[in-house]
């Protein structure tokens, strides 16, 4: 029921918002989110840690009895820890727009806790279709946000990161529902007790799935992919990304970069690697090489950003890469890393939006040609900044580096020389696969420190028309940047560095990415049993190559026979 | 038969014939104590502290003396800790800090855990003793040295200084090689944010990115290591790493290292690149001479004594692991070697008294891995241990100069400041320590050295980076005796820093220091004055150097004492000193156990010059350094009339294009700029070209499709009504002419 | 008895209708849709237009009940009755779009309006 409630929360706050008057919607805008969350924390007490794999706070609710669709609900502790992130981002996009939304608020906050409640459906939901009604519907809040609240080129940017990222997931629907056909349809003879009848539950659906001959589950993989790497991104297709990125208002960048990529890393892990675990072993080796290229070249490219948010837009994608890549080592390590990753990406890269964004707010600038030295300008703010790019860059001691550490390892693991090691587990990366991505971190470091050493440090250096701070210019208070109208947004007056309201914003993350770094292994556990679930599935499906032939013939199934051989001896070998 | 199996041919026979080395039942590992955890915490502490003291914007000394306190408790405790610890293994767990498990593919049950714990034996306890210790005298000096930085900068110091010992201290006691890392990369970012600390100053803000990437490659290859460990002995807590490789030691002493897995030899391969990034060494050592843009406490303390033995520290604690490797520890060697030449070649031609003292630092950790080379951790540890106590003396000696001086470290521009009225103490401290780098005999560096170099000769094939080492050793001692003879003997004379300097190192704090009366106005006259090109002499009308008070003369003579006093531990114990005990006990113990039985035993080994080193080297190496003193004395100091030039200028022309090229360290940060940095940006630019064009490209081609069969129809739509009504009839018919068609033709 | 009806029904009843089969029931229907179209393709006038698709409406409609009555159903019949409602909805909202339009331009000619263009 509390998951039902998380979804409804906001959808209500929104519709109130919408009702009552402009002046009221922040106040009930927090008052939302904040309720939101405080379920949400209701919720994680109710869930049981004790045995995190398996799937709780389950309801179902009819939805299309013929078609065998259910709004039902439940969570696993990667669905579990995935919602807190986003209950825990709701209200900080909520305060972090105080100032910096000022007109058509009531559009503004209603969408953004639409948003909310769409997200927390996708972590929710336990029917397929249901999933991706929630994960499309995403798309409508953020469109708004983006084509209203945006920066210049705002239009086009939405117009991209809805078409894009909708054209790629309609595949992803449909690879959905041939697998709710199949079970429908062609699975009678085997023995799935879900089988014969029309289902959408998730789980039934895995089932079937997994029966599916390999050269099927090629497909599918292929379909699921269409829609899930391009949400996430992965390289080649992340180019609206960036775009979406730099146009967005913070909120909106802090949503995006936080949650809604991992809508396709959640995909990925729900559906892409339990669904078709024959030929996610098959095609790892792919993915890690795209994921491994995304690394190397979107850091590259961060690199020679002059845009500090667009530097920061394409570090996701070169972060994001090594969460793909512990997804597709396909063994414990790497894919919890992974998970972990997609919690710790969500706190230090949206940290570091709201800083751009506070940033922006008060020079109306993102160059970093135009901005230089302002630890000398606001201390707080360059602590806080340097501390969230310590957490990106992967710090140990901070939140970003077990995961990115765990990410690789499991890559390192996954070599097929190392499968009779004690401490390899077989699989087709490896060595270079692990040092090549590695240097994603000295890349990572580069462009990262490049920003620091910029933005933060050096010579200060503001855009023309600011007060250049006399000397012994005191500490807070009002330096009279009231000037700054011009582009429409009428802020109220900013204290030249970051008032309560913003500290108060930061704060939560920092002590989250402390704590994720000091003491993750509350959360590691909680994932350990979720985690090996799906990798004793891919087990299985590498070590039975006959697993596709039971099904009924009346798929294409023949040529599928010697492919799946082939994966699994190649498979086995290293695991033997 | 390679180098290596020879080296271990020689070695390990001897080694299982002394009994409780390698065949010794393996020592059980016992619980510590809690307190223990208390040692890295303290700091930590203090850097919470600082940070407090930063939010409610203190404006005293308030913060040095919080951390000179959480220091010195550290130390305390560290004391203690040697006091019941050392000697045995014990292990200290915090907190669980990574604990995950699954079932492999025999069904095993396997997990990768990496608690935040501690393990005890005596190299943590060297490495501690020293590490504490030296940070709290450092942060006692530094309390006066940065005090014209009072404020918000003052506390973002000792945070750092704290969050740095606090790092060093999981570093140097972490029980599994996870921690290790958190501590390596931890100590790397507070070096980042302290080398960077005058953030204003463009090239501090470089040279701190530089070292962090600098570290970061070297990093790579430190993760790498221990996944690769992981992956091979399925944990990476030295409780199970360090015998995890006892197996394989029988077979890399009968030289059969093809018995041996080539994954087993590749992990100290690996491990040694994040040694060579940390410790400066070649091809990875260009940061550390830039990283003498922090304040001078932090190079003392980060860039000489303790961080950059890191490495060392590394290599000793996983040695058994070296062992095993048929390449890993000649290649240790002999970048080792390389290492400390090329830096001390660099070091002679340098103008710059703290630059100096960089390149002798990454000679120094030059010497210390060929002594880890050469089978000599003992050796490598002990200097190590006197490298610390007298490289902060000297570093430290260094900085009350730049801080009298306004910034001043040329020295060309200073002269015969021991004479000066305050500055007996440094000039008595940078003597000590520059006999002691100069490895003049009975000062500690001279033993810890001369354990390195006798080693190198004994050790079959190793005589030529003998050979290397002792070159080398000359070539210290003369340029670590340029620096003395040139700025504190000789005629009084001096020039203060400039105002780039005055700037980045002093603020406007000097001239707030009371008690010496000068003002601003009187250096700005100068600084202006001198700006004509005047050389030496100004004297003491307008500026007066500014000399040190009690907090830095105390740590001056506090140092000076104990690096004088560290010479007295050779002497204690048996064989090789006290260090030699400690790391005897160690889990660096296997070579130093072997050398000794297989000095007892008479097996055949490496001569010098047909004579046994260990005999005369000490004779030897004393000569090496004794000339270089005189040959530095006759070119620096005999006849100096000024503080510019002496007489080893006449030399310069005759060694044609070389004192350039060392004068331009190499250009070796050119070439690397040249041949990595800008064809990588060049590349990146060409990504985000690609990126923009090729790659959105397509997706907008993609996006252009529809759009353009859209316009390709659009004229259809005129807008007329009577255009519609004729298409749609034209269409009917159409439609109705097909079908007609159709059943005509019987389809 | 049905199949009776359904023979009386295809081959015509004998009075009072005689001899009127489906056949004339289409003629006039496909003449009636002709009138229309060509009245549509080729007057100006918007209400004359109006009347013309009116008048192919109820040449459907015709059609539609003939072939009701040829095969029995009352589907063709239903389906006419919505026809026809839909047609007097919509006659009523065209002609005051008609009315509209003229009040804006004083004139039926449909080829006055082409913003419509793509």
């Amino acid at each position: 029921m509390e998951l039902v409630l998380l979804i409804l929360i906001p959808l209500v706050f929104a519709a109130l918002i919408a009702l009552r008057p402009a002046q009221e919607s922040k106040f009930l805008a927090v008052i939302g989110t904040l309720l939101a969350a405080a379920v949400g924390v209701n919720a994680l007490g109710r869930f049981d840690w004790g045995s995190p794999g398996a799937m709780q706070l389950e309801a179902a609710w009819a939805w299309l009895p013929a078609l065998g669709l259910e709004l039902s609900v439940g969570v696993d502790s990667v669905a579990m820890l995935l919602i807190a992130l986003t209950l825990l981002l709701g209200p900080i996009c909520v305060f972090c727009s105080f100032t910096a939304i000022s007109q058509k608020e009531r559009t503004y906050y209603a969408w953004l806790l639409v948003l909310q409640a769409a997200m927390t459906g996708v972590f929710c939901a336990r029917d397929v279709v249901f999933f991706y009604t929630c994960f499309e519907f995403t798309l409508v809040p953020m469109y708004v946000l983006i084509s209203l609240f945006g920066s210049t080129n705002r239009k086009a940017a939405a117009t991209k990161f809805f078409l894009y990222t909708f054209t790629g997931s309609v595949i992803t629907l449909a690879g959905l529902v041939y697998v709710g056909w199949y079970n429908a349809t062609q699975l009678e003879s085997v023995g799935i007790e879900t089988a014969g009848r029309w289902t959408f539950d998730i789980g039934a659906l895995e089932a079937a799935a997994q029966a599916m001959p390999a050269n099927i589950q090629g497909w599918l993989l292929l379909a699921m992919m269409c829609g899930f790497a391009i949400k996430i991104p992965l390289f080649p297709v992340h180019t609206w990304l960036p775009l979406a990125h730099t146009e967005a208002p913070t909120a909106g960048s802090v949503v995006l970069a936080g949650v809604l990529l991992k809508l396709g890393t959640y995909g990925m892990f729900r559906f892409v690697l339990p669904f078709v675990p024959a030929a996610m072993i098959e095609f790892a080796p792919v993915i890690a090489t795209l994921s491994i290229i995304g690394i190397l070249y979107g850091g590259l490219i961060c690199w020679v950003q002059t845009d500090v948010k667009k530097l920061v837009a394409y570090s996701s994608v070169a972060h994001l890469g090594f969460c793909i890549l512990g997804l597709a080592s396909l063994n414990t390590v790497g894919i919890t890393g992974s998970v972990l990753y997609m919690i710790n990406h969500g706190l230090s890269t949206g940290a570091l939006f709201l800083l751009i964004g506070m940033v922006y707010e008060r020079f109306h600038t993102r160059s970093m040609k135009e901005l230089g030295g302002l630890a000398a300008h606001m201390p707080v703010w360059a602590t806080f900044m340097v501390f969230f790019t310590m957490a990106s860059v992967g710090l140990p001691g901070l939140n970003g580096f077990i995961s990115e550490f765990m990410c690789l390892m499991g890559a390192f693991q996954a070599g097929d020389a190392w499968g009779s090691l004690p401490g390899g587990t077989g699989g087709s990366l490896g060595f270079w696969y692990a040092l090549i991505a590695g240097l994603g971190m000295i890349v990572a470091a580069m462009y990262l420190l490049y920003m620091v050493g910029k933005v933060v440090w050096g010579p200060l250096v503001l855009p023309a028309g600011h007060h250049h701070p006399g000397h012994g210019a005191g500490h807070g208070g009002g330096h009279g940047h009231g000037h700054h109208d011009g582009h429409g947004h009428s802020h109220g007056p900013l204290p030249r560095d970051l008032c309560e309201r913003e500290i108060f914003v930061l704060l939560p993350l920092a002590v989250l990415c402390l704590v994720l770094g000091l003491f993750p292994q509350p959360v590691i556990r909680a994932l350990e049993p979720a985690v090996n679930r799906v990798v004793e599935t891919i087990h299985l499906a590498g070590e039975r190559p006959e697993k596709g032939h039971g099904v009924q013939a009346s798929a294409p199934a023949t040529g599928s026979a010697p492919e799946v051989m082939m994966v699994s001896s190649g498979h086995e070998g290293g695991g033997k | 038969m390679t180098i290596a199996s020879d080296i271990l041919q020689a070695v390990l026979p001897a080694m299982l014939g002394a009994p409780d080395a390698a065949h010794a039942p393996i020592q059980p590992v016992g619980a510590g104590a809690w307190w223990i955890g208390l040692i890295p915490a303290l700091p930590l502490l203090s850097c919470i502290l600082c940070g407090v003291c930063a939010a409610i914007k203190v404006k005293s000394k308030l913060p040095a003396w919080l951390t000179v306190l959480c220091l010195g408790i550290s130390f305390m405790l560290t004391v203690w800790m040697f006091q019941q610890f050392a000697g045995g293994r014990s292990v200290t767990v915090a907190w669980e800090w990574i604990n995950l498990g699954w079932t492999d593919s025999q069904g095993q049950r396997q997990a990768l855990v990496a608690n935040f714990g501690f393990y005890v034996d005596s190299l943590t306890c060297l490495w501690m003793l020293f590490v504490t210790g030296l940070a709290t005298l450092i942060a006692l000096y530094a309390s006066e040295y940065m005090s014209h930085d009072v404020g918000a900068g003052y506390c973002r110091f000792f945070a750092a200084f704290g969050l740095f010992v606090f790092s060093m201290a999981c570093l140097v006691m972490g029980d599994n090689l996870i921690l290790l890392y958190l501590g390596w990369e931890g100590v790397g970012l507070c070096s980042y944010l302290l080398i960077g600390y005058f953030y204003k100053k463009p090239s501090a803000v470089a040279a701190a990115k530089k070292a962090f990437i600098m570290n970061r490659i070297g990093d790579l290859g430190l993760a790498l290591g221990v996944f690769l460990a992981f992956v091979q002995f399925g944990s990476v807590e030295y409780k199970v790493l360090l015998d995890a490789a006892r197996p394989y030691i029988e077979a890399a002493q009968a030289g059969h290292f093809d018995e041996i897995p080539f994954t087993v030899q590749l992990i100290p391969i690996l491990l040694m690149v994040g040694a060579f990034g940390k410790s400066a060494q070649l091809p990875l050592y260009v940061w550390l001479p830039d990283a003498m843009e922090g304040p001078t406490p932090v190079s003392a303390l980060i860039h000489a004594a303790t961080m950059v033995t890191a490495g060392v520290y590394l290599i000793a604690r996983t040695y058994p692991l070296f062992l095993v490797s048929e390449y890993a520890l000649p290649i240790v060697a002999w970048v080792g070697a390389l290492t400390a030449l090329v830096a001390a070649t660099i070091g002679m031609a340098q103008f710059d008294i703290k630059r100096i003292m960089a390149y002798s630092t990454v000679s120094q950790l030059g010497y210390m891995f060929a002594g880890l080379g050469v089978l000599t951790s003992t050796g490598a540890a002990f200097h190590v241990f006197t490298h610390a106590f007298f490289k902060a003396s000297l570093f430290l000696a260094c900085g009350a100069v730049m801080h009298g001086f306004a910034g001043q470290l040329d020295l060309r521009k200073l002269s015969g400041v021991g004479f000066m009225k305050g500055w007996q103490v440094v000039a008595l401290a940078m003597l000590v320590g520059c006999l002691n780098l100069a490895g003049f005999p009975f000062t500690a560096g001279y033993f810890s050295k001369d354990m390195i170099l006798a080693e190198a000769f004994v050790t079959p094939h190793m005589a030529p980076i003998g050979w290397i080492l002792l070159l080398t050793a000359g070539l210290t001692a003369y340029y670590t005796f340029r620096v003395f003879f040139r700025v504190f003997v000789g005629p009084k004379s001096f020039e203060p820093g400039d105002e780039v300097h005055a700037h980045a190192d002093h603020a406007h704090g000097d001239h707030g220091h009371g008690d010496h009366g000068h003002d601003a106005h009187g250096d700005h006259a100068h600084a202006a004055d001198h700006g004509h090109g005047h050389a030496a002499g100004h004297g003491s009308g307008e500026f007066h150097p500014h000399a040190p008070g009690w907090a830095i003369n105390f740590v001056l003579a506090a140092l000076t004492v104990l690096s004088i006093g560290a010479a007295g531990l050779y002497f204690l114990g048996d064989h090789g000193g006290w260090v030699a005990k400690m790391v005897h006990e160690s889990s660096a113990n296997l070579p130093a156990v072997a050398h000794d039985a297989h000095g007892s035993e008479g097996h055949a080994h490496g001569t010098f010059l047909g004579m046994d080193p260990h005999k005369v080297m000490y004779y030897v190496s004393g000569i090496v350094g004794a000339v270089g003193i005189i040959i530095a004395f006759g070119l620096h100091y005999l006849g100096r009339k000024t503080a510019a030039t002496a007489n080893a200028d006449k030399l310069v022309p005759l060694l044609g294009p070389i004192p350039k090229l060392a004068q331009g360290k190499w250009f070796v940060d050119e070439i690397y700029d040249f041949l990595i940095v800008k064809p990588l940006h060049l590349v990146s630019i060409v990504f985000a070209y690609v990126d923009k064009l090729l790659v959105d490209g397509l997706v907008n081609t993609f996006g252009w499709i529809p759009r353009a069969f859209g316009s390709g129809l659009r004229p259809l739509q005129g807008g007329n009504l009577h255009g519609y009504a004729v298409q749609m009839a034209g269409g009917v018919a159409l439609l109705l002419l097909i079908v007609f068609l159709a059943s005509i033709a019987g389809l | 008895m049905g199949a009776d009806l359904i023979v009386l029904a295809q081959q015509g009843f004998p009075t009072p209708m005689g001899g009127a089969t489906l056949a004339h029931y289409l003629l006039v229907s496909a003449i009636m849709f002709a009138i229309g179209l060509i009245g549509f393709l080729t007057r100006r006038n918007l209400i004359v237009m109006f009347l013309c698709t009116e008048l192919m409406f109820q040449a459907g409609g015709l059609a539609l009940i003939a072939f009701s009555r040829f095969h029995l159903e009352h589907s063709g019949q239903t389906f006419v009755i919505f026809v026809l409602t839909v047609a007097a909805a919509e006659a009523a909202m065209a002609l005051a779009l008609v009315v509209l339009l003229f009040r804006k331009r004083e004139s039926l000619d449909a080829d006055e309006w082409t913003e419509m263009k793509g």
